[in-house]
């Protein structure tokens, strides 16, 4: 179930909470750890129950393969053991991730007709699945003890990272659930909880859902678009998918508080980055530090020497990965690679050590991941490269009519005069400075987390908020990242 | 080895890689408090690091780093085994 939705916050997670407290104060541990795997696996359960023994499939074989490093008697080798999980969890992952896409090429490379799988995309398997990646590599390598099944279980399970991250390592998160003082009602985590996951709901239900109104005619319906159109388009989507995803991360690692947990952060304003390094130290963090770590370190690991040609090349190919993890199409293979490459123009800039001057610097930043963006988000190349094209001023320009004579030269130059300006127009240009002022100026969660101080302003502030977001939220639009 | 030791020595292999020969490092500084210090040259001191205490570093124990104190923590974790 969504985190936006009036079931999971009126009945699912008071329900989930109160059991877990009561049963952790009656010092019934083991049985309060049951209670929230059976809790998420309700939760997961709740989109399409039909995925549910592929998770418990998942662990199961996880689980089993990894307590066996720890095996006195080892039917066969660590290292084998380490490859036939690789295989068992990527093959997975490639089975019902890019079966299909698999398919479309080849028979498109060969002339074929191969019946596609048309498989539904289990949810938030590509998030289980690197997670018990690096679970398996950190057994492998020695830095994990054997663990109780049930505990494994809720390191994979535990429902506000389930489906979308943040993507925990296991040494990050259990321990702190065994600490006794995390298993006793904590105010300061609740209020600070309650708090997060407002924010997030403001940004998903207020800002996300608004721009997707605007992004979506020009990405699926509309054919051609003017120059202002396609930068309408492609802003609002940028603007879409970051409050989107940071506001799903906010409200899990507001909701991962409730428990006495504290998640990662995943977002530190990303948007208002001055390099693409930076960018990517501040996106996605989760992700960026997973592939840095089990894609990119053993990839320069590999080459027969470390230098910088040799980790600019293992950049573009863990930028390839980083891209196709995302999804099955060469929309998302261009937009790995472009962010590859970008990353290798800005280490060859840098070694220079010429600096830009910041509003520059930010400028082109901010371009780049906009432009890409779009390959982000459309179906397909075709309709990206209708979005771009638009972008250049290839299909026209239209300026909406203002009733200002002297601009009529403009016609000579091919421009045209379109229609005035309608109240939504209005509407989205505050929107979108009212953006770009926060991505600039606003204290972003991580901030927010370590400086605010909760006080009666603060529980006003959620209160109004709060409502304000429940009487929006009666279209429940799901989270970009649920596809992935 | 004591870990001041290893300190003064990782601290010279961190300015080499990163090309500031005045930097100043402390147990604190972290790859935050450096602009030069990115993921290109983070493995390539990883890599000088290992190089030069003979070591090999679990990939999720680089992940678990936070500064350089917890690095020469880990060398000497790993030199004593």
């Amino acid at each position: 179930m969504p985190f936006n939705s009036y079931y999971f916050i009126f009945i699912f997670l008071p329900i989930t909470l109160c059991g877990y407290y009561v049963l952790n104060y009656k010092n019934r541990v083991v049985l309060a750890k049951t209670w929230m795997v059976g809790a998420s696996l309700y939760f997961y359960s709740f989109y399409n129950i039909n995925n549910l023994p592929l998770l418990l499939f998942s662990i199961l074989f996880n689980f089993g393969l990894t307590s066996h490093f720890h095996s006195p008697k080892k039917i066969i080798s660590k290292s084998l053991l380490l490859k036939i999980g690789l295989v068992f969890n990527l093959g997975l992952l490639g089975f019902f991730k890019y079966g299909d896409f698999a398919i479309w090429n080849f028979n498109w490379l060969f002339h074929q007709k191969v019946e596609p799988l048309a498989m539904v995309l289990p949810l938030g398997i590509s998030f289980f699945t690197l997670q018990q990646i690096a679970f398996l590599i950190d057994s492998y390598e020695g830095l994990n003890e054997r663990k109780s099944f049930l505990d494994y279980s809720f390191f994979v399970t535990f429902f506000p990272q389930l489906i979308s991250g943040p993507i925990v390592q296991y040494s990050y998160l259990m321990p702190q659930l065994e600490n006794l003082e995390n298993k006793k009602v904590n105010l300061d985590n609740i209020t600070l909880g309650i708090f997060l996951f407002c924010i997030g709901l403001i940004k998903k239900v207020l800002l996300s859902d608004t721009f997707g109104v605007w992004a979506k005619p020009g990405f699926d319906e509309l054919v051609s678009l003017d120059l202002l159109a396609a930068w309408k388009t492609s802003l609002s989507y940028t603007f879409q998918l970051y409050f989107d995803f940071s506001g799903y991360s906010d409200m899990a690692i507001g909701a991962a508080y409730l428990f006495n947990l504290k998640l990662p952060q995943n977002f530190n304003s990303p948007l208002r980055s001055k390099s693409l390094i930076e960018f990517w130290s501040r996106w996605h963090i989760t992700l960026s530090q997973f592939i840095t770590t089990y894609v990119f370190t053993p990839i320069v690991r590999s080459m027969p020497k470390i230098n910088f040609q040799t980790t600019m090349v293992a950049t573009v190919l863990a930028m390839f990965i980083s891209g196709i993890w995302h999804g099955a199409g060469w929309t998302f293979i261009v937009y790995g690679v472009l962010h590859g490459l970008g990353l290798v123009v800005n280490h060859v800039w840098k070694k220079r050590r010429k600096k830009l001057p910041g509003i520059l610097a930010w400028f082109i930043t901010f371009n780049f991941i906009n432009v890409t963006m779009v390959f982000f988000r459309a179906k397909d190349l075709e309709h990206a490269l209708k979005v771009l094209k638009g972008m250049l001023g290839f299909d026209g320009v239209v300026i909406p009519k203002m009733g200002i004579k002297s601009v009529g030269f403009l016609k000579d130059y091919g421009v045209k005069i379109g229609t005035y300006l309608y109240p939504s127009d209005y509407f989205m240009i505050l929107f979108l400075i009212l953006s770009f002022y926060l991505i600039h100026q606003g204290k972003n969660s991580m901030l927010l987390e370590k400086e605010i101080k909760l006080n009666e302003k603060i529980g006003i502030f959620c209160g109004i908020a709060f409502v304000f977001c429940i009487f929006g939220m009666n279209k429940i639009t799901e989270f970009i990242y649920f596809n992935f | 080895m004591t870990n001041k030791e290893i300190l003064e020595s990782v601290s010279n292999i961190i300015r080499e890689v990163l090309e500031l020969p005045n930097l100043t490092v402390t147990d604190q500084t972290s790859a935050k408090d450096v602009d030069e210090w990115d993921s290109m040259t983070h493995i390539q001191l990883i890599s000088a690091i290992e190089g030069k205490y003979k070591v090999r570093f679990a990939l999720g124990e680089l992940q678990a780093l936070k500064n350089v104190g917890d690095m020469v923590l880990l060398i000497q974790k790993k030199i004593t085994k």
